[in-house]
């Protein structure tokens, strides 16, 4: 067994255990937090996008070619090194606030572009039947159209989803702890990168594996997907 | 204001040609790599579709960071003396080995949206699998890859961005050395840096688009 031992010493590993919960815990929260934000940017920017005012869908089409353009790097770089202090909150953001808002922001035009396919796909007598019933134009996105398109969208969100996750990988960046941290600490503390990141690697595929299956299941649950 | 702006330029167009060089040359190596798992994955035997499809999962369930880390610093570790990469070809590699799985699917999903009967015509006047694949098949696939790999190159040089975490001078760490260099003047480098790579991305996207209308495209697997 020695020659395991020589490449991968898992007694390493298990002492920083941990770390690698931590950072995993971490990683969680962040990505849930950051989900939470893009989703409703998304929701935002799928519907200013579909607007008719010129300058509504102007300013989302905008955002959303700025986000796709440019890296996520330089995106949390901006949002976290460059923010002057905000009036309400009354000092800068810090790091993991930062992180979390550049990931929700960057998702969220990802995330606009797969709910806007899912509102247009929504048939255009939903709408109607929801006007002849006498709702507001809030109350029939409310109640008719975003419940539906999202059934419909789900699969694809999903993927994003996980894609949102792997991203979260950035924020160490800028000094946040989660899970690419946790092998970093064992890089820097012990010169052991297999260690490190094999561990890491792995923690991010079991994810991806599980958010692939949940994918899976919500593609045959809600039928066919748009994309 | 106006002196700091010209006196980063020059830099960050440095840093450009960097991230230029490692865009290009990963397209190719991951074209290159991506074309060939993408077609002996559509070829359907089972013992090359499942390792194949092993290699695409794993290195699309994993941070690209990671494949970095695990390139640059992990393969130095098996003492192998070929495998003590520079930080140059480490990110080269890693980079099209991301790309490649990019690509892969991408080729597997237009070879498959050329009809069936295609193939099938191809091999009942006698040609073999790799005949009809290279003379029949390709040729019609090729067309419908064009628009999404746009959208890959732009994957490409947004990755680019992560590898100045292992010392490449590209647009980022530019960026970077600027502002320890101006650090009053952090917003407007960075937006800089940010405007380069959106005229960079933003035509490969634009003509993506315009190939769509033109060529068609295939539904990818999300």
């Amino acid at each position: 067994m020695d020659w395991i031992l020589d490449f991968y010493n898992y007694r390493v590993v298990a002492q920083y255990l941990p770390e690698f919960a931590r950072g995993l815990g971490s990683t969680a929260w962040i990505s849930l937090l950051a989900l939470g934000i893009s989703l409703s940017v998304g929701t935002i920017v799928a519907i200013m996008r579909m607007s008719t005012n010129p300058l509504l869908w102007r300013i989302a089409a905008g955002y959303v070619q700025a986000i796709r353009s440019t890296p996520l790097l330089i995106q949390i770089y901006l949002i976290y090194f460059t923010l002057p202090a905000l009036p309400l909150l009354d000092r800068r953001l810090d790091e993991l606030e930062g992180g979390i808002i550049a990931l929700g922001l960057n998702a969220g035009a990802y995330m606009s572009e797969i709910i806007r396919a899912g509102i247009e796909s929504i048939s255009r007598g939903q709408v109607e039947g929801a006007m002849s019933v006498g709702m507001s134009y809030l109350q029939r996105m409310r109640y008719v159209v975003l419940p539906q398109a999202f059934a419909r969208v789900a699969p694809p969100l999903l993927g994003q989803t996980a894609v949102l996750i792997k991203d979260s990988s950035l924020v160490s960046f800028i000094g946040v702890f989660e899970l690419f941290g946790a092998g970093l600490v064992i890089l820097n503390e012990r010169l052991m990168p297999n260690e490190g990141f094999l561990t890491v690697a792995v923690c991010y595929l079991a994810i991806y594996t599980i958010m692939l299956s949940v994918t899976d299941y919500a593609q045959r649950r809600l039928g066919g997907a748009v994309s | 204001m106006n002196e700091i702006i010209l006196s980063t330029i020059p830099f960050l167009m440095d840093g450009l040609l960097m991230t230029f060089k490692i865009s290009l040359l990963t397209i190719f190596f991951g074209s290159l790599i991506g074309v060939v798992v993408g077609m002996l994955r559509s070829l359907d035997y089972a013992v090359i579709t499942y390792p194949l499809g092993a290699y695409i999962h794993v290195l699309r369930g994993t941070p690209f960071l990671i494949h970095l880390y695990l390139v640059y610093f992990m393969l130095p570790m098996t003492g192998i003396s070929w495998l003590q990469l520079e930080a140059f070809p480490a990110a080269v590699i890693a980079l099209s080995m991301y790309t490649s799985t990019y690509v892969a699917e991408i080729v597997r999903s237009a070879i498959q949206a050329v009809p069936r009967g295609q193939s099938e015509a191809a091999r009942s006047t006698g040609m073999t699998a790799l005949q009809s694949m290279w003379y029949v098949v390709l040729p019609q696939a090729v067309k419908l890859m064009i628009p999404p790999m746009g959208g890959v190159y732009v994957i490409i040089i947004k990755g680019t961005s992560i590898v100045s975490v292992i010392g490449i001078a590209e647009l980022v760490r530019a960026g970077e050395h600027a502002t320890q260099r101006h650090p009053k003047e952090m917003m407007m480098i960075y937006g800089m840096t940010a405007l380069l790579y959106f005229a960079y991305c933003y035509p490969v996207l634009r003509l993506a688009r315009w190939a769509e209308t033109k060529f068609g495209s295939v539904r990818l697997p999300s």
